[in-house]
């Protein structure tokens, strides 16, 4: 695969075949974690604020700022509302909002790279993957390859494996409530090992499309979707996302930070937090009454705190919103984590009623530190959690505070007076 | 035993759609198999059977099969969204129907009606749900098992 115009990076790419090391090699992007100069420190911190977003439609959404330039070039543009998310790797841009022309990433034989990702939801974002600088704050990381949604004049259909998963082309303003994602997940890539093996036995993901027939394709990690941290010079081996307290009957907006590093500058050291590190895919357990689930995560791409079921829990779910608690008063509830390096310690939450809240404040409140909603089997600590909260991601491979090296999460109080 | 051997013939002939897994009889599993390109392993138990389909990008999709040999749930976990079309069958477009009628909600999927249960959560390479038919639960065999 190459990128196509730029030629940042070259390399004649086999279908089949896997040369993760040789693409690594001519990425030119080192951005490991052990770096032996220390580069001058520069800007880490990105405003972020919760909002009801683009489309005025989006609950417990955290948006912020993304400057995209064509590779090497001062040729920029900076794409608002874009939703940051833990919970997923990689930069994802509806094409609509667009005005850039990126090179594209293709095949030897010049067939653009395609992806469809499905959400869990079954939603999914179909499009083209390209090539951008991407800058936040004063950090910037060369020619990462991004999703542009729904790239017009591909002449591609949605592939059938893309329609599998039921749900919607979310790849508009009105559908997504946002401009795009920014994937600031536990990993480097967003697919990884997974998907370089064989073509017959990689997950339906990425895409190839020779004479507009779409098949699932093998792709090189360098090539595949890239958490953009990882790749800047300094402050790669994770982020802090801090955001403050909250009234219990949510707010109409709320300010925060999005800080690059942990414990790499003076602003985004641990202080209290505990390190949670998490197994091969993100997940870590959490127990609540006695019963561990193991397939516990925090997402700030979640909008509720989802866990278990009313019938489980004694709380009713909304008879009018199918899938949010409504409890006739608040509930306060503990959970214990525990990370897979034994660290463990209990959550208290609330969960309060889900029709009272998006009635509060006339309708207009945004953010919400208490609305809670069913996930059978398991808990998914979505954007409640991260309120009155500093919740540090570490990213796999790179080192973090007293040599832990990612995947893991840390969290702590704070989200007050970070600068 | 004249459904049995119509579905059955409706296989062998390949006809399409085979897509049908979940409320239809044991015999689809192949059908899955083949989308997975996996491996099956099948286990007795009280009151009901397992096949487990370990596929060759990690996903593993379980299929629970009455006494009566109908698919009365299936669970998923894997790297990406399984291919539910496949794996849901008739009960697909029902699914798909709430699937795309979200309100407010940016998180995991849960589908709760008389007819049909489908719980779907996790994120990129970690996704997993399940799905029953109430009505086709064996006697005294809880929706829990299906997991």
């Amino acid at each position: 695969m190459k990128v196509r115009k730029g030629s940042i990076a070259k390399l004649v790419f086999s279908l089949g075949l896997s040369a993760g090391l040789l693409v690594l090699a001519s990425c030119g992007n080192g951005g490991g974690s052990s770096t032996n100069t220390n580069p001058p420190p520069v800007s880490n911190t990105q405003p972020m604020e919760v909002n009801l977003g683009p489309a005025n439609n989006y609950t417990n959404g955290l948006f912020t700022d993304v400057t995209l330039c064509v590779p090497g070039s001062s040729s920029c543009q900076t794409i608002n509302n874009v939703l940051v998310d833990s919970g997923s790797v990689g930069l994802r841009i509806l094409s609509s909002q667009v005005t850039l022309s990126l090179p594209a990433i293709t095949d030897n034989s010049s067939n653009g790279l395609q992806e469809c990702l499905a959400f869990a939801d079954g939603s999914y974002l179909w499009g083209a993957v390209q090539a951008a600088d991407v800058k936040l704050a004063g950090e910037k990381a060369a020619s990462v390859p991004l999703q542009m949604i729904n790239a017009p004049n591909t002449g591609l259909a949605v592939p059938s494996q893309c329609l599998s998963s039921g749900g919607a082309n979310v790849g508009t303003v009105t559908a997504l409530g946002a401009n795009g994602i920014l994937g600031i997940g536990n990993f480097r890539q967003d697919c990884g090992g997974d998907c370089t093996g064989a073509s017959s036995q990689v997950p339906a993901l990425y895409y190839l499309c020779p004479n507009t027939v779409c098949q699932v394709a093998s792709v090189p990690l360098a090539f595949q979707l890239q958490n953009p941290v990882w790749l800047f010079p300094q402050d790669n081996n994770g982020v802090l996302i801090s955001l403050p307290s909250i009234p219990a009957d949510g707010a109409p907006t709320v300010s925060g930070s999005l800080i690059f590093g942990i414990g790499t500058q003076s602003n985004n050291g641990l202080g209290t937090a505990r390190i949670y590190t998490t197994d091969a895919f993100g997940n870590f357990q959490t127990t609540f009454n006695n019963i561990a689930y193991s397939q516990s995560f925090i997402d700030s791409g979640s909008n509720g705190f989802y866990f278990l079921d009313a019938q489980t829990l004694g709380i009713p779910d909304c008879s009018d919103l199918p899938g949010f608690y409504c409890p006739a008063s608040t509930v306060n509830s503990t959970a214990t984590n525990t990370g897979l390096n034994g660290t463990t310690a209990q959550v208290s939450f609330s969960i309060a009623n889900a029709d009272a809240l998006f009635s509060a404040n006339s309708g207009s409140n945004a953010a919400f530190n208490d609305l809670g909603g069913d996930n059978p089997g398991g808990f998914d600590w979505g954007m409640p959690f991260f309120f009155g909260r500093n919740v540090f991601v570490g990213i796999e491979g790179q080192t973090g505070p007293n040599g832990v090296v990612g995947p893991y999460w840390a969290y702590g109080p704070g989200g007050a007076s970070i600068n | 035993m004249k459904t049995v051997l119509a579905a059955l013939l409706v296989l062998v002939l390949g006809s399409a759609p085979a897509w049908a897994v979940l409320g239809e009889y044991e015999s689809s599993v192949s059908s899955d198999q083949k989308y997975l390109r996996g491996e099956v392993r099948a286990m007795a138990l009280q009151g009901y059977s397992v096949q487990q389909i370990t596929g060759a990008d990690r996903t593993v999709v379980k299929e629970y099969v009455s006494p009566a040999g109908l698919v009365f749930g299936i669970s998923w976990q894997g790297p990406t969204m399984p291919d539910l079309q496949q794996l849901l069958g008739s009960s697909f477009s029902e699914f798909q129907q709430a699937a795309q009628s979200r309100v407010r909600r940016r998180g995991p999927l849960v589908l709760r009606t008389d007819r049909l249960v489908v719980e779907s959560g996790g994120h990129l390479r970690s996704f997993h749900g399940r799905a029953y038919l109430p009505s086709l639960l064996p006697k005294n065999i809880p929706a829990e098992v299906v997991r």
